[in-house]
C-alpha cells in the first residue's frame, strides 16, 4: 500500500526538489494571505515557470503552492477578519473572536497546527484509496468513462455557482470551446473560422489563466471592491499588531480534540474529491458539523478553540480529497487540480486510470511531495508568520500590473505565439462576464479540460460497437448516469425548497 | 440584464458551431463524426440557453414596468463610474498586447506597469518612481529569467 510513498520519496527526496517546494509553499501562503488573489490563481502562474523542470519537479512545486495556499488564508482571516481566500470564510467565525480577545496568536498556531495535522490525515486517505480507485477504474471501457466525465460535470455544475442551469451552461461553454481546433480522433480542423491560430486549439492554460487571473483583476478593479479594499486596509493595521506563537502548547490543545480534528479532515477530504466542491464549501461544512457534535456548541462564534481546529482542518484536508480522483481517475476535481493536470500533459504524461500503473514515480511523487509542503507549511508558518504579514501592505496599484504581466508572460511563454495573447484577452473578458453575471468559472474550465476526453471516449464507445443502449444496460455506466439524473434533481428541488423558504422570510 | 446578454450569446453561439458542424469531411465512421459531438454540444448548450433566456425575460418584464425611463441615464452615469477602471484597463490591456509585436516586450512592458499603476493609484511624483523601479525590476528579471534559463525569445520588436 505504501509502497507508492515510498518510490515517491526516491524522487522528492533530492535538496533541489525539497527547495522548490519550500518555494512553492511560500508562493502559495502569500497568494492566500492577499484578499482577492485565490490559489487558482497562483498556481496557474506558477505553471510556466515549471516548464523547464522534469515532471516530477514541476508537479512536486505546483502541490507546495496548492498546500501553502490553503492554509495561507488562516493569516487574514485571523488577524483582520476578513477571508483572504474563499476557503477560509468560516476561519473567520473563531479565529477572528480569539485574535480580537487578545490572543492572536494563539489562534494563528491553533489553525497552523490543525492545517498541518489535517493535511497529514488526507495523505493518509489518498495514498490508501487513490491506488485501489484506480484499479476499479481500470475496468471502465469508454462507455463508463464518458458517462462519469458527464456525471462529474453535472455535480460540479450543481455544487458550483447559484442556479444548476447556469453551471450546466458553464459546463458545456468550456465543452464547447475545447471542440475548436484539430478533431481528436481524424485530425480534421473545426471551428477555426479560417484564424490560424486557432487551428492548434485554444490552449487549455490560455483559457485558465483568462478566466481565473484576468477576470479576477478585473473585478478588483470596480469601484466598490477597490473602495472596500481601502476600508479593510484602512481599519486594521497589521503592522501593530502584536503575535507570540506558541507552537507547544497549541499542539496540545489541538491533539486533545482529537475528534473534532478527525472528523473535520474526514469530512474535507469527502467534500475535496466530489468534483467542484472545494475548500470553500468544506470550511464551512466542517464547521457546522463540528458546532453541531460538540458539547457546548454555544461557545461557537466567540472564539473557540474547537471552531478554529474545525475550520482549518476543514479546508486544508480538501488538498488531500482532491487528489483522489485527479490521480485515480485523471478527474481534476478543482481549477487546481485542473491545473496539476494540464502541467503532466505538458510533459507527455495522459493522466487516467492508468497512471498509477504507468508512471508510479509521478504518483508516488505527487505523494510524497504533499507530506513534504505540509512540513514546510508548519515551518514556514511559524518562523515567517511576522514577514508574511507585510505583504498585505503592497499596494493594490503596484500588485495589479504586476500580475497583469505576469499572466501575459506565462500565456507567451506556453506557446512562443503573440496570437496566443489576445485568445488571453477575449477568455478574460468572457471570464469577467461569467463571474459576474454569476456562472460558476469552475466548470467551465473543467469543461474545457475535460472535453477532449469526453468526446474520444463517445467516439470509441461507438467505433467498438453501434449500439447506444449500452450505456444503458453496462451497470457502471448506468450508475453514473442514473446519479446524472438524480443529482440534476436533487439540486432543482432543494433550489426550489429554499427560494420559497426565502420568500416566506420576505412575508 | 447580465444573464440575459451572456445567454444570447450562448445561444448565437451555438447555432453557428451547429450549422458550422455539418459539412466536415467524414471518414469512414459508421455513426459519430468529427461533427456529431459538437452538434450535441450546441444543441444541449442551446436549448438551455434558451430555457434562461425565457425565464430572465420574464422576469425582466415584470420589473420594468416599474422602473421608468428617467433613471436611464443616471444609471448609465453610476454605471460608468464604477467600471470605469475596468474599461480603462481592458483598452490598456488591448493595447499592451497589440504593442508587443510593435515595439518588443521590453519597451512595452516597463511602459504598461507605469501607466497602469498610475491609472489606478494615486497620480503622485512619489508613485511614479516606486512604480518605475518596479516595472524595470519585473520586466528584466522575467526576461533575463525566461531567455536564459529557459530559452524563450520574447518578440523584440522594432528596436532590438
Amino acid at each position: 500500500m505504501f509502497d507508492l510513498l515510498i518510490l515517491g520519496m526516491n524522487e522528492i527526496l533530492q535538496v533541489h526538489i525539497l527547495f522548490i517546494i519550500l518555494l512553492g509553499v511560500i508562493v502559495g501562503i502569500l497568494a492566500g494571505l492577499i484578499p482577492g488573489f485565490t490559489v487558482a490563481m497562483a498556481i496557474v502562474l506558477t505553471l510556466p515557470l515549471t516548464f523547464g523542470m522534469d515532471p516530477v519537479t514541476g508537479v512536486a512545486a505546483m502541490i507546495g503552492v496548492f498546500v501553502g495556499g490553503m492554509s495561507g488564508g488562516l493569516i487574514s482571516a485571523t488577524l483582520l477578519g476578513i477571508p483572504g481566500t474563499p476557503s477560509s470564510i468560516a476561519t473567520t467565525f473563531d479565529a477572528h473572536p480569539m485574535a480580537k480577545k487578545g490572543n492572536p496568536g494563539k489562534a494563528l498556531s491553533i489553525g497552523i497546527w490543525a492545517s498541518f495535522l489535517s493535511s497529514i490525515i488526507s495523505l493518509f486517505l489518498l495514498v490508501t484509496i487513490a491506488p485501489q480507485l484506480a484499479r476499479f477504474a481500470l475496468m471502465f471501457g469508454p462507455w463508463e468513462m464518458f458517462a462519469l466525465i458527464i456525471l462529474s460535470l453535472t455535480i460540479i455544475a450543481s455544487v458550483t455557482g447559484d442556479s444548476v442551469i447556469k453551471g450546466l451552461m458553464a459546463g458545456l461553454f468550456g465543452l464547447m470551446i475545447a471542440t475548436v481546433g484539430a478533431d481528436p480522433i481524424a485530425g480534421i480542423s473545426r471551428f477555426t473560422f479560417d484564424f490560424g491560430v486557432l487551428r492548434a486549439g485554444i490552449p487549455f492554460l490560455v483559457v485558465l489563466i483568462g478566466m481565473f487571473a484576468i477576470s479576477r483583476l478585473l473585478v478588483f478593479l470596480e469601484k466598490t471592491e477597490m473602495e472596500r479594499d481601502k476600508k479593510d486596509k484602512q481599519q486594521q493595521d497589521l503592522e501593530k499588531v502584536k503575535f507570540v506563537l506558541q507552537p507547544i502548547q497549541t499542539l496540545k490543545m489541538v491533539l486533545k480534540r482529537p475528534g473534532t480534528l478527525t472528523g473535520s479532515s474526514i469530512i474535507g477530504s469527502v467534500v475535496g474529491a466530489i468534483p467542484g466542491a472545494g475548500g470553500s464549501i468544506a470550511n464551512i461544512i466542517a464547521y457546522d458539523q463540528a458546532k453541531k457534535w460538540s458539547k457546548n456548541p454555544e461557545k461557537f462564534g466567540t472564539g473557540c478553540e474547537e471552531g478554529v481546529v474545525a475550520s482549518e482542518a476543514g479546508n486544508n484536508s480538501t488538498v488531500g480529497g482532491d487528489l483522489i480522483p485527479t490521480v485515480a481517475l485523471g478527474i481534476p476535481g478543482s481549477a487546481v487540480t485542473a491545473v496539476l493536470l494540464s502541467a503532466l500533459m505538458i510533459h507527455g504524461i495522459t493522466p487516467g486510470p492508468l497512471l498509477v500503473t504507468d508512471e508510479p514515480n509521478i504518483v508516488g511523487g505527487i505523494f510524497f511531495a504533499f507530506f513534504v509542503a505540509s512540513f514546510w507549511m508548519l515551518i514556514t508558518q511559524f518562523a515567517g508568520m511576522r514577514y508574511f504579514v507585510k505583504v498585505t501592505l503592497i499596494p493594490t496599484h503596484i500588485l495589479v500590473p504586476v500580475i497583469f504581466v505576469l499572466c501575459v508572460v506565462g500565456t507567451f511563454v506556453l506557446n512562443n505565439r503573440t496570437s496566443d495573447l489576445y485568445i488571453l484577452l477575449v477568455m478574460g473578458l468572457i471570464g469577467y462576464l461569467f463571474t459576474k453575471y454569476k456562472f460558476a468559472l469552475a466548470p467551465a474550465i473543467i469543461g474545457v479540460i475535460l472535453g477532449p476526453i469526453a468526446e474520444v471516449n463517445l467516439r470509441r464507445a461507438f467505433m467498438t460497437n453501434p449500439d447506444w443502449t449500452l450505456f444503458l444496460t453496462r451497470p457502471i455506466a448506468l450508475t453514473f448516469l442514473i446519479l446524472t439524473v438524480v443529482s440534476i434533481v436533487f439540486t432543482v428541488l432543494q433550489t426550489r425548497r429554499s427560494n420559497k423558504r426565502a420568500a416566506k422570510n420576505l412575508s | 440584464m447580465g444573464e440575459l446578454f451572456v445567454a444570447v450569446m450562448l445561444l448565437l453561439m451555438s447555432i453557428l458551431i451547429f450549422f458550422q458542424s455539418g459539412d466536415f469531411t467524414h471518414l469512414n465512421e459508421s455513426q459519430l463524426g468529427p461533427g456529431s459531438y459538437p452538434q450535441l454540444i450546441a444543441i444541449l448548450l442551446g436549448s438551455l440557453s434558451l430555457i434562461l433566456i425565457i425565464s430572465q425575460s420574464r422576469k425582466l418584464l415584470k420589473e420594468t414596468s416599474r422602473a421608468s425611463k428617467d433613471n436611464l441615464k443616471a444609471g448609465f452615469q453610476s454605471f460608468y463610474a464604477e467600471y470605469k477602471l475596468v474599461l480603462q484597463m481592458i483598452v490598456l490591456l488591448a493595447l499592451y498586447i497589440f504593442l508587443i509585436d510593435v515595439t518588443g516586450f521590453l519597451i512595452t512592458t516597463i511602459l504598461f506597469v507605469v501607466i497602469a499603476g498610475l491609472l489606478i493609484g494615486p497620480k503622485e511624483k512619489k508613485n511614479l518612481i516606486t512604480l518605475s523601479i518596479v516595472s524595470v525590476v519585473l520586466t528584466l528579471s522575467t526576461y533575463l529569467f525566461f531567455q536564459n534559463v529557459l530559452h524563450v525569445r520574447f518578440p523584440g520588436g522594432l528596436f532590438f
